[in-house]
């Protein structure tokens, strides 16, 4: 045989080799590509792929200044797998309660660790595949129970954001909080829900069938977009100081509840609401008390003798009143069979309008507010915002009840009790919006508790400015204001301790009778008391309201609520840098 | 098929005067020589230098695989280690940023300075630097005046 021939056999043996290997790699990929496409497909993208879910942070709670109310950092929750932990469950359980303390229960975690489910098929118990052991663990404890773990098998982890409120008591019941899923479930938490969540992320990459992830193979991510920061009106100290000075007050009146708020006259700025009793936010236990609620904005109640100055603003608008103007105030009244008297026995009165106000007369208020007629009486409390929802913003807000004038004609007691504030409830941001009016010549502003959004990409926007209207004239307000600056007189105003030396102050005490919840009827002897007040009266930058409920009988506005007025005022004063301007308040006569 | 003949020797020879277009090359007038013996081929190429070409090339080509994925695994492993470190740092930063707020937030800060027999200020006083006048009625704070306690 020839060389030529020989070589020639060999190609064509390789030759034949080739085409059947290549035939056989065909068949096969006909198979899978043609044949068993969706299945193999799947498969691989199961086998071949992990999913890492990315959370994206909460946006965080600012305080005015830019301090942090509420923060979100970077959490785990400790999960197990009970096939694997059931063995070492006592020894996990122990090393888990000497890290975490009283934050588990070790035999609740032992069975956990050891938690069974029925299996239909084999119709008996087996070991569970997941359970959580410890819920939102912050990352650094996390990381050491983990550490402290690493020998038993079955311990893992997830991440997720997590909540801190490094204020604790600090304004809780404005905050808010989250629930386990991190919905805002209370406060602005609740109301800037949307603003504040983000939108979670997700990295999908290519791992080999041992789960390492292989270098350079594809990589889809899809970005996550943290919440935007929410920076609120509040000034944290002067938050904590009012928290802590109505908590006082609250104490020594022996009251059920208090609220005091701070308003900037000109913005409608919050930058203090306060409420005793509380709750701790840094306490997940702590959040099921009744106390969680807002009282500021969903608590109805009477307010009493602050309502009068509300009364004389809509008369002196229509020219009606002045601070000087005198009234016969009589010994009593008596309107649809009822009988009204002031909380002081007296026989006739000759009080100027401004002393109706300083002494805090219902009589003299009736007499005063019968010159207008119902209707325009009405008219303007509609005007002032009473039965309407504020505008803040916040979940949970009351109306309040103003008898609707239209389907409920007002009888002669109805108007004589609105004028003093009886027969007609309220929310304390509603009471603050209005005698703010009065404060700011006579412009209602609308109050708002956010100043400004930080977006993720750094950029701040302002909220929205809410609807500003004028109710009454700049006069009939600073005839009001005169009125108001009478009742911290020491020389027969009711609340001579809410005068802050250096300053003019105005205000008007109430003292209401407390309607049963229940029952919806007055409760002979209990009373809620409040103070409003604004300072300072010749250039008002800041209105303070403070209200208790159900104080022991001998407290009433001036005694009770405003010494606690005038401390968080001061400090308000004080932290705003408000300089007095010097002037005295002008005196007015309180009779003739 | 070690005899070489000339075939455009011969076809020259038979028709001279009419050459071809295509064989205008082999054309040229080439000086007359009869057949000879040329000697056969007696070696092919050497395959030794081509093996050892083959050889270094898979080799170089092997060895550099090997160095590079080598590379590329110490790199993912320093990747790992570094991101973990990332993360460490990450989240004993935000421990720590934790504790700091917690620490310097009024809810801590208060009761300490209340415990000390401080007081919040009460009376604001403004000294106005232009003209050195004092704003408001300067009053010292009565101890346990306002705040007298802090319960956390």
């Amino acid at each position: 045989m020839t060389r030529q021939r020989l070589s020639r056999r060999r190609l064509r043996f390789c030759l034949y080799a080739f085409i059947v290997v290549f035939v056989v790699f065909a068949v096969r990929l006909f198979q899978i590509q043609a044949l068993d496409m969706g299945a193999y497909a799947a498969k691989a993208v199961a086998a071949g792929t992990a999913r890492v879910a990315v959370p994206a942070p909460r946006g965080e709670i600012l305080d005015r200044n830019g301090r942090p109310l509420a923060a979100s950092v970077h959490g785990r929750n400790l999960t197990a797998d009970p096939y694997l932990t059931a063995p070492n469950a006592p020894e996990i359980a122990a090393i888990l309660r000497e890290q975490l303390g009283d934050r588990i229960d070790y035999f609740d975690t032992i069975d956990k660790l050891r938690k069974k489910v029925y299996n239909p098929q084999t119709k008996e118990m087996v070991p569970a595949r997941f359970v959580y052991v410890v819920k939102r663990l912050p990352g650094d404890e996390a990381d050491q129970v983990l550490e402290a773990l690493k020998e038993y098998p079955g311990i893992f982890s997830e991440k997720i954001g997590l909540r801190t409120y490094p204020g604790g008591r600090l304004g809780a019941n404005l905050i808010g909080f989250v629930d386990a899923e991190g919905t805002g479930r209370a406060g602005l938490e609740q109301a800037l829900d949307k603003r504040l969540t983000g939108t979670d992320g997700e990295n999908t990459y290519e791992v080999s069938p041992l789960g390492v992830r292989i270098p350079m193979a594809d990589t889809t991510v899809r970005e996550m977009v943290p919440g935007s920061d929410v920076v609120s009106t509040i000034d944290r100290d002067l938050q904590w100081f009012a928290d802590k000075r109505l908590a006082a007050g609250v104490d020594e009146a022996g009251a059920d509840w208090g609220l005091a708020l701070t308003m900037d006259v000109r913005t409608g700025e919050i930058v203090q609401m306060s409420q005793f009793p509380s709750f701790d936010l840094a306490d997940p236990q702590d959040r099921r008390g009744a106390w969680i609620k807002n009282l500021a904005v969903e608590r109805p109640y009477e307010p009493g003798s602050v309502m009068k100055t509300i009364t004389m603003a809509a008369l002196a608008d229509q020219g009606k009143i002045r601070p000087e103007s005198p009234i016969v105030v009589p010994k009593g009244i008596k309107v649809d069979q009822y009988r009204i008297g002031d909380y002081w026995r007296h026989g006739v009165l000759h009080l100027t309008a401004a002393g109706v106000i300083a002494k805090s007369s219902n009589l003299g208020t009736i007499v005063a507010a019968r010159q207008m007629t119902k209707r325009s009486h009405w008219e303007y409390l509609r005007k002032f915002g009473f039965g309407q929802l504020t505008g803040i913003g916040l979940a949970g807000e009351t109306a309040g009840l103003l008898r609707d004038i239209n389907t409920n004609p007002w009888a002669a007691s109805h108007r004589a009790t609105i004028a003093f504030g009886q027969g007609v409830s309220v929310n304390a941001v509603q009471m603050i919006r209005a005698v703010g009016a009065v404060a700011n010549n006579g412009v209602l502003v609308t109050p708002t508790v956010v100043d400004a959004y930080r977006l993720p990409d750094g950029r701040q926007i302002d909220a929205p400015e809410g609807e500003t209207r004028r109710v009454v004239s700049p006069e009939a307000a600073a005839i009001v204001r005169r009125m108001m600056e009478q009742v911290p007189r020491s020389d027969g105003g009711t609340a001579p301790a809410a005068q802050i030396a250096g300053y003019r102050v105005a205000g008007k005490t109430g003292t209401a009778w407390r309607v049963s919840p229940e029952t919806g009827k007055y409760i002979r002897g209990q009373n809620t008391v409040s103070f409003v007040g604004f300072a300072p009266a010749d250039k008002p930058r800041f209105i303070t309201y403070v209200v208790l409920d159900k104080p022991h009988r001998n407290a009433g506005g001036g005694s009770a609520a405003s010494p606690v007025f005038h401390d968080i005022m001061a400090m308000a004063l004080e932290r705003f840098g408000v300089v007095p301007s010097g002037s005295k308040s002008p005196k007015v006569d309180l009779d003739w | 098929m070690s005899v070489v003949t000339s075939p455009s020797a011969r076809f020259h020879g038979a028709i001279p005067h009419k050459p071809s277009t295509r064989m205008r090359g082999a054309a040229r007038p080439q000086p007359k020589r009869g057949l000879r013996l040329v000697a056969p081929v007696t070696h092919r190429a050497r395959r030794t230098p081509f093996v050892v070409v083959l050889l270094a090339v898979v080799g170089s080509g092997l060895v550099g695989l090997i160095l590079i994925s080598t590379a590329m695994q110490a790199q993912t492993f320093e990747l790992a280690e570094l991101t973990a470190e990332a993360r460490e740092l990450e989240t004993a930063q935000e421990a720590l940023q934790r504790e700091v707020s917690e620490l310097e937030s009024p809810e801590h800060l208060g009761p300490l300075a209340v415990a000390r027999g401080m007081v919040p200020s009460q009376t604001p006083v403004y000294l106005q630097l232009s003209d050195g006048t004092v704003k408001g009625s300067p009053k010292p704070a009565e101890e346990r005046s306002n705040i007298r306690q802090v319960v956390r």
